[in-house]
């Protein structure tokens, strides 16, 4: 066709040109007439495409029960580890990452790899892959269904990836490429491996998007990663992983990043397609809540090594390695609920909107009708509306939500980070927004603070004394050397030793920095504490250590506290109060034993039942009850 | 919760008394070397490995020190005898004496020109000036730039908002044109000139530490400090401009930089440096014809300006990257002449091992650091329920 | 978008009447216009005064002169533009539109010269970081960038033209020239492709022999003098070119994209004998080349998606490339097949002074050819500056994104590692460059300045430096307006670039 309109139009041109310098003009019209005859065969090109589109109709049909097969094996185990041993060269030298790690996963089988930060667990599953920073130093042998991938070549490894091992990651929201549609991605995944191509290959994404529980799949698959929600991403990522059918799924974290309704949602999907596709999962983890609602057999790592391994129920429940109980002991435990489908919401005397208190406690902190709103460019947009609540000294108000709930919002307002749009809020009985700069000031001194991210709540060039002494710097209490002493003081207090005065938080663990955190907001004695989220980037067993502190610290200076949080566990564990948020709404409030054992909103009690515990049999029976929770609420999809 | 439930632990072998990730945590912190490393210390140290950045160091210092010691400045004399303005014959036909019959320098190391001044005075003369023009430059654009970029960046709403129109100006009018046109009211005097020009040029300044206030301010330690009641000014001193301190240094270096080759333009243009005085740039402007017959006349003056740029642009590529190792592969040195050469697969050189902590500064590629305290997914939410 | 778009080209119009403001009240408070005058020593200085300061509103408040001035360029929106007068009386539009249309192709062609090479080595030197390549090109930019322009313009007068057009008088390469030039190219590519020792050593080899046989064949046909790539040349060309890009962009093993590209091959040899006689004398001139190009692209695109199957993404990549470089290599061919007649019009081929030949009178190729000379030194030039930018950052960039997790999971579904860097590094990669190019351009109007003074340029350059040394400011204004609405056109183009490339603005 296009050979054809070459040879034809050029007798036109010649025509047409001839013309041109027959008028004598410097205008010519020949450029004018070749863009014409490009744009005729784009048209004619695109018209053609669409009566041929139109007369073999739409996607190809193909049978949606053929999107997932079993995988098929040649040897039992799916993948096997042998005295693997990873060391990272680093600016200060070699560090030992893993020491030698053997264990195997089965076809059709979930182990999951158990450890806190520096374990190695993360490393040892990414040998398998092949996908190691190039300052990794690799021994030992990995089999997958039998062959071995250390040695194999990048370009055999790279047609390995994908195809028979695959895997799942912990960060929804950076695991897709934003420029492409998730449609291109998913494509890729099948042409790559040769599974399907063009049309075929769109129509197989489809129904896999289908699989995972995307809604609407046909048209959603054309959009952008920047339109679905974490949840939803995560959901593509798993599809992706899924796409060829692979013999071994490594799930590296996979709920971690999610809020614990989603996380729910997504372990769910993973087990129904633990069931189709008879792969073997690595599932990596720290939460036991995990481990036991999804694993078969576990694999305890401690800096590195393996410390005990065995099936789920020994490790769980009879565990021998001190480490293993440690790590179990640690955890913060939630007591029972009562989520209980057919109990009608007890309307009793007490004022659910307003918390109990008594009235002769000292209130500390106090919000009436306090609404807030992010104003972005003059326009303003509530994120928190019609919060009450009030904190006695000695108390604590645990402020429970999922993210995007607005619990931190309200703790920012508390802190003049952030200005109140309506309503009060009382700090030792006074208005604090309504007060001139110098009393505002002044009454700051009685509000610590502790943030989530130990990395950055530290200012990085500050040596540890000043950064715990600074809150009396910026009041002007003390001399020098009293400053000095209180920083000692507070030192001892969280348990550090004294000659971290001197050194700066970079040389500090994530735990260490978060204690000196408290040890700076207890600088000035503060009669109010708030802390937001203080514990969730730390690790199970530094996150008890912590919890004590703080509970050791409250004894102490009995300071009112509003301690935000997104685990009931922990508020269970501290709490006097709670107070449960959604969407910038207080769901329910009240006393711990109240919401925490009989609540009363539907909401609170989804996220009682969300929460896994790590006790296999109980896990089941609590999938279970969540199963009949959310039918009852009519939010079940399958 | 607490250790004390734990009888059994305390029976049970050294090695596995340390089951608690906290306690490993203390005990390293315990036994870490009595010597800290500060930030500062730790930039110095890794500036210090970055070998071009040494050697440009050096080089600019000589170069500084040779155009300042010749001649003299202002009231001082310096060792070198003739005058930039003084006249006299033409040994040679002008020709460079440098390193020619046994001398180290001659009569004339950089030759004469056409009416017998010695070149070498006049190279050092302009060197002189273009440095001094170039600092001056260099420092009021910096300081004009930091505090538009730190009220902007701490203050956002309308000031934000004009200010960094302000710096959308680069977009439309030439830095040269603008420079050309302020040039103009310098009149004779180098460090107004100095002046003027940074008056022209501190956008780019503005803009990137208005950038990393931006991103200062979202760091806990800044609502720390607004929780506790700290003043602006405190925050802003304090916190932010001590944080963005490798910005502003890195970027003064390239100011430096940018405000010679800018004074040269000008000046070769006739819009900068003005005669009598000289310039790098007005002696190249001067004696661009004569480079088929005096070639040094022209290559000179250039050299200079290549050196002292040269310099400075490999200052502060250390300097950044001793600030903000993000750019490089975090962990790994550079590797060996073998692995440069594409013989890969031969042993990389690392470097020796040190007692020196792990930096955790700002998520330096995290994820290649498993090992040891830090978390490479540091925000990862923990969830816990009962046992 | 289409809001966004708006406000931004909202914001940078109005910065643009701000600097013609600021500019206007800086240039007639900082010299004075009568300063020649002062210095005459004739009986009429007194009246020519008067009549400067009558012509110029001297006497006028700063703001009805600026008033007069902006009325007069406000006529654009009515059709009629009027940049006032110099102070000569002199009207200044046709001044700077003649102007004007040479700088702004100085800065076009130096711009995208820039941006393609920038980009290309950018990517290069990020795939090989810390290889010699890396470090080599890492030194040439800090070199670029200390370069001071006006000082290598100069010496690329003296070396690149002017001893250029002696050689040329008798032009001949010797055997010194041919193996120092083998050995650096030897060593050079195996640099660029890389791979491991014994590759690296083929492909010197093969680049020396090549060398060694190339240069002594275009003295034996003086190709100097007369040049021809001949279809020969054009067929093999196009067909490595074919295959080059088939195993790039698809894996060779790819035979329908490798088809495509093919067939691109034969059209494009086909329109080669077929449009010769048509193309001696283009009407329409550079416009009808480039409908001509259009055209081609069309063709490719329609091949590229109607043979590709279920590649049809990689075989239209394939064959749109193969297209556009061979009807580069066709017009290459044409210009050769010219340049005996330039030579014998003007025999030392690259004048230093001016941006074309006013003398010169012969068709468009030679003409076309002509205005190349002169343009490709100070283009060269410009574009060094601004190629060490787009080159560093490229690769920070793209380093950058290569850390990114989603590059990661491309990695974990067994993408190739030239999937990897073409379709999931290299787009994101480019979104922060695109700001760049707004900036850059200011940068290249400043170099084109420089270098057009240093060539003798009668342009833009010329037009703002004569304003500036006799404080007129109707042609310095001028000066700024154009560049600065050229300017926010491109910025405006960086903003659409920017919407296209990174979906999450576009809302």
């Amino acid at each position: 066709m296009s050979l054809m309109n070459i040879l034809a139009m050029q007798p036109d041109i010649e025509d047409i040109a001839e013309e041109a310098e027959g008028t004598g003009e410097g205008f010519s019209t020949a450029p004018l007439v070749v863009l014409g005859i490009a744009l005729a065969i784009l048209l004619s090109y695109a018209l053609v495409k669409f009566f041929i589109n139109r007369a073999r109709g739409g996607l190809p049909e193909v049978d949606t029960s053929a999107v997932v097969h079993p995988a098929e094996f040649e040897t039992d185990t799916a993948l096997r580890f042998e005295d693997v041993k990873v060391s990272f060269a680093t600016e200060f030298g070699t560090v030992d990452a893993v020491k030698g790690v053997s264990f195997d996963i089965k076809p059709g089988e979930v182990v999951a790899v158990v450890g806190e930060s520096g374990s190695g667990k993360s490393v040892t599953s990414s040998t398998a892959m092949g996908l190691m920073a190039d300052n990794a130093k690799v021994s030992g042998r990995v089999f997958l269904d039998g062959k071995e991938v250390t040695n194999i070549s990048p370009a055999k490894l790279r047609s390995l990836r994908g195809d028979e091992i695959a895997m799942v990651f912990q960060e929804p929201m950076t695991a897709l490429n934003p420029v492409l549609k998730v449609s291109d991605q998913l494509v890729e995944a099948l042409q790559v491996h040769n599974k399907a191509f063009g049309r075929e290959a769109l129509a197989q994404a489809v129904r896999l998007l289908a699989e995972v529980g995307i809604p609407d799949p046909e048209k959603r698959i054309h959009e952008y990663p920047h339109q679905f929600s974490g949840g939803q991403r995560q959901r593509i990522v798993i599809a992706m992983a899924i796409a060829c059918n692979p013999k071994m799924i490594i799930a590296d974290e996979p709920t971690t990043a999610l809020d614990v309704t989603v996380q729910a949602e997504i372990l769910d999907l993973m087990r129904r397609l633990k069931d189709d596709l008879n792969t073997g999962i690595l599932l990596i983890t720290h939460n036991m809540g995990v481990v036991a609602d999804m694993a078969d057999r576990v694999v305890v790592m401690f800096q590195g090594e393996v410390v005990e391994s065995g099936p789920v129920n020994k490790i769980l429940l009879e565990p021998e390695h001190a480490y293993t109980k440690r790590l179990l002991e640690a955890m913060p435990t939630l007591g029972e609920a009562n989520i209980e489908v057919n109990e009608p919401t007890p309307a009793e005397g007490e004022d659910s909107a307003m918390p109990s208190v008594d009235p002769e406690a000292e209130l500390h902190l106090e919000a009436k009708d306090l609404a807030l709103a992010y104003k972005n460019k003059g326009r303003s947009t509530r994120v928190v509306e019609g919060v009450n609540f009030a904190v006695a000294r000695g108390e604590i108000l645990g402020l429970v939500g999922e993210s995007g709930s607005g619990k931190s919002t309200v703790a920012k307002a508390v802190l003049g980070l952030l200005e109140v749009e309506e309503g009060e809020l009382l700090v030792r009985g006074q208005n604090l927004p309504k007060l001139p700069r110098a009393q505002q000031k002044a009454l700051r001194r009685e509000i610590g603070v502790v943030f989530q991210d130990p990395a950055a709540s530290l200012d990085p060039r500050f040596p540890i004394g000043e950064i715990i002494t600074e809150p009396m710097v910026v009041h002007k209490v003390g001399t020098p050397k009293e400053r000095t002493a209180r920083a000692e003081e507070l030192l001892d207090a969280v348990k550090l030793p004294r000659t971290v005065i001197n050194r700066y938080p970079h040389e500090l663990s994530g735990g260490q920095r978060q204690r000196i955190s408290i040890a700076r907001a207890m600088a000035l004695s503060p009669s109010i504490l708030i802390a937001d989220e203080p514990t969730s980037a730390l690790d199970v067993s530094v996150q008890a250590r912590v919890l004590d502190m703080f509970a050791e610290l409250q004894e102490q200076y009995d300071f009112a506290c509003l301690f935000v949080t997104h685990d009931l566990a922990v508020v269970d564990q501290l709490a006097d109060q709670i107070m449960v948020m959604e969407k910038g709404r207080v769901v329910e409030q009240g006393r711990k034993e109240q919401i925490l054992r009989s609540p009363r909103e539907d909401y609170t009690k989804r996220l009682l039942a969300a929460a896994p515990v790590p006790h296999p049999e109980e896990q089941r029976i609590r999938r279970e009850a969540r199963r009949e929770l959310l039918a009852s609420q009519g939010l079940r999809r399958d | 919760m607490s250790n004390d439930q734990t009888p059994e632990q305390q029976n049970t072998d050294q090695d596995q008394q340390m089951v608690d990730l906290a306690e490993v945590e203390d005990t390293k912190l315990e036994e870490k070397s009595k010597h800290s490393y500060s930030q500062g210390q730790l930039i110095r140290r890794r500036f210090f490995h970055h070998k071009p950045a040494i050697i440009s160091l050096i080089m600019l210092g000589a170069v500084i020190i040779l155009a300042f010691s010749s001649i003299g400045f202002g009231a001082v004399p310096g060792w070198w005898d003739k005058h930039y303005q003084a006249t006299g014959s033409i040994v040679d036909g002008g020709r460079p004496m440098m390193f020619q019959d046994g001398n180290f320098l001659g009569e004339h190391p950089f030759g004469q020109e056409n009416v017998g001044r010695d070149y070498f005075a006049m190279v050092m003369r302009g060197a002189q000036q273009s440095l001094i023009v170039a600092f001056v430059t260099a420092v009021v654009s910096s300081i004009i730039g930091i505090a538009l970029g730190a009220i902007a960046g701490y203050f956002r709403g309308w000031t934000e908002s004009i200010i960094m129109r302000l710096t959308d100006f680069v977009i439309v009018v030439p830095t040269l044109v603008f420079a050309a046109m302020l040039g103009h009211i310098a009149g004779g005097s180098v460090v107004m000139l100095g002046v003027l020009l940074g008056c022209a040029t501190w956008t780019g300044m503005c803009r990137l530490v208005r950038a990393e206030v931006l991103s200062i301010r979202e760091k806990e330690y800044v609502s720390a400090a607004v929780a506790m009641g700290a003043s602006p000014a405190r925050i802003i001193t304090k916190h932010m401009i001590p944080n963005s301190i490798g910005v502003i240094i890195v970027n003064a270096t390239f100011a430096f930089v940018t405000a010679i080759l800018l004074e040269t333009t000008l000046s070769y243009l006739g819009m900068g440096v003005q005669r009598p005085e000289v310039s790098l740039g007005l002696l190249i402007e001067q004696y661009q014809n004569a480079f088929s017959t005096r070639p040094w006349l022209f290559w000179f003056p250039g050299l200079f300006i290549i050196i002292i740029a040269l310099a400075g642009n490999f200052i502060g590529d250390g300097l950044r990257d001793a600030f903000d190792p993000r750019q490089r592969r975090s962990g790994d040195s550079r590797p060996s002449i073998a692995g440069v050469l594409g013989l890969r697969g031969v042993q990389r050189a690392f470097r020796p091992k040190s007692d020196v902590g792990m930096p955790a500064a700002g998520g330096s590629g995290g994820a290649q650091l498993p090992a040891g305290q830090n978390d490479p997914h540091g925000d990862a939410k923990r969830f816990g329920r009962k046992k | 978008m289409l809001k966004y778009l708006l406000k931004r080209l909202g914001s940078t119009v109005l910065i643009l009447f701000g600097a013609t403001l600021l500019s206007f009240v800086i240039m007639i408070n900082t010299g004075d216009p009568l300063a020649d005058l002062r210095e005459m020593q004739s009986d009429n200085v007194e009246y020519l005064m008067q009549e400067r300061i009558e012509r110029m509103g001297l006497d006028q408040p700063w703001y009805i002169r600026y008033w007069d001035w902006l009325s007069g360029i406000l006529g654009c929106f009515g059709g009629s533009c009027d940049f006032g007068t110099t102070m000569t009386g002199a009207q200044v539009t046709p001044v700077i539109m003649a102007a004007a249309e040479q700088s702004l192709r100085l800065v076009f062609v130096a711009t995208i010269a820039a941006i393609v090479i920038g980009v290309l080595t950018g990517i290069v030197t990020a795939m090989r970081q810390y290889s010699l390549l890396d470090y080599l090109v890492t030194f040439f930019i800090f070199l670029f960038w200390s370069l001071p322009v006006f000082w290598a313009a100069v010496l690329a007068k003296e070396w690149l033209a002017i001893r250029y057009n002696d050689w040329m008088m008798e032009p001949h390469f010797t055997w010194t020239n041919i193996l120092v030039l083998a050995t650096i190219l030897a060593i050079f590519v195996p640099m660029v492709l890389g791979g491991n020792a014994k590759r690296r050593l083929i492909t010197g080899g093969i680049m020396f022999a090549f060398v060694c046989a190339v240069l002594p064949w275009m003295n034996a046909v003086n190709f100097m003098t007369h040049p021809r790539l001949g279809p020969v040349i054009i067929l093999i060309g196009s067909l490595m070119l074919a295959a080059g890009f088939t195993a790039l962009i698809a894996g060779i093993r790819n035979r329908r994209v490798l088809y495509s590209g093919l067939t691109v091959v034969a059209l494009g040899m086909v329109a080669y004998y077929a449009t010769w006689n048509l193309l001696q004398d283009p009407p329409g001139g550079w416009l009808f080349l480039g409908a001509m190009f259009v055209l081609t692209i069309a063709i490719c695109v329609v091949i590229g998606r109607s043979m590709g199957g279920h590649a049809r993404g990689q075989a239209t990549a394939v064959s749109v490339l193969t297209g556009a470089l061979m009807s580069g290599m066709i017009l290459l061919d044409h210009f050769m097949y010219h340049w005996p007649g330039l030579l014998s019009a003007k025999p030392r081929p690259v004048s230093t002074i001016g941006s074309h030949t006013p003398t010169l009178d012969e068709n468009f190729w030679v003409t076309a050819l002509d205005q190349m000379t002169q343009l490709w030194l100070p283009s060269v030039l410009m574009a060094l500056l601004s190629l060490a930018t787009y080159t560093r950052y490229t690769r920070s960039s793209m380093l950058e994104v290569q850390k990114q997790d989603f590059v990661r999971t491309a990695r974990a579904k067994g993408v190739t590692e030239r999937t990897v860097i073409l379709k999931h590094a290299f787009r994101n990669a480019m979104i922060p460059l695109v700001t760049i190019v707004a900036f850059d351009f200011a940068a290249l109007i400043s170099g084109s300045i420089v270098v057009e003074q240093v060539f003798g340029w009668n342009a833009m350059g010329n037009v703002f430096i004569t304003g500036m040394q006799t404080n007129d400011p109707a042609p310095v204004m001028a000066f700024i307006l154009v560049t600065g609405s050229v300017a926010v056109l491109f910025n405006l183009l960086a903003d659409i670039l920017y919407a296209v490339l990174d979906p999450r603005i576009r809302v």
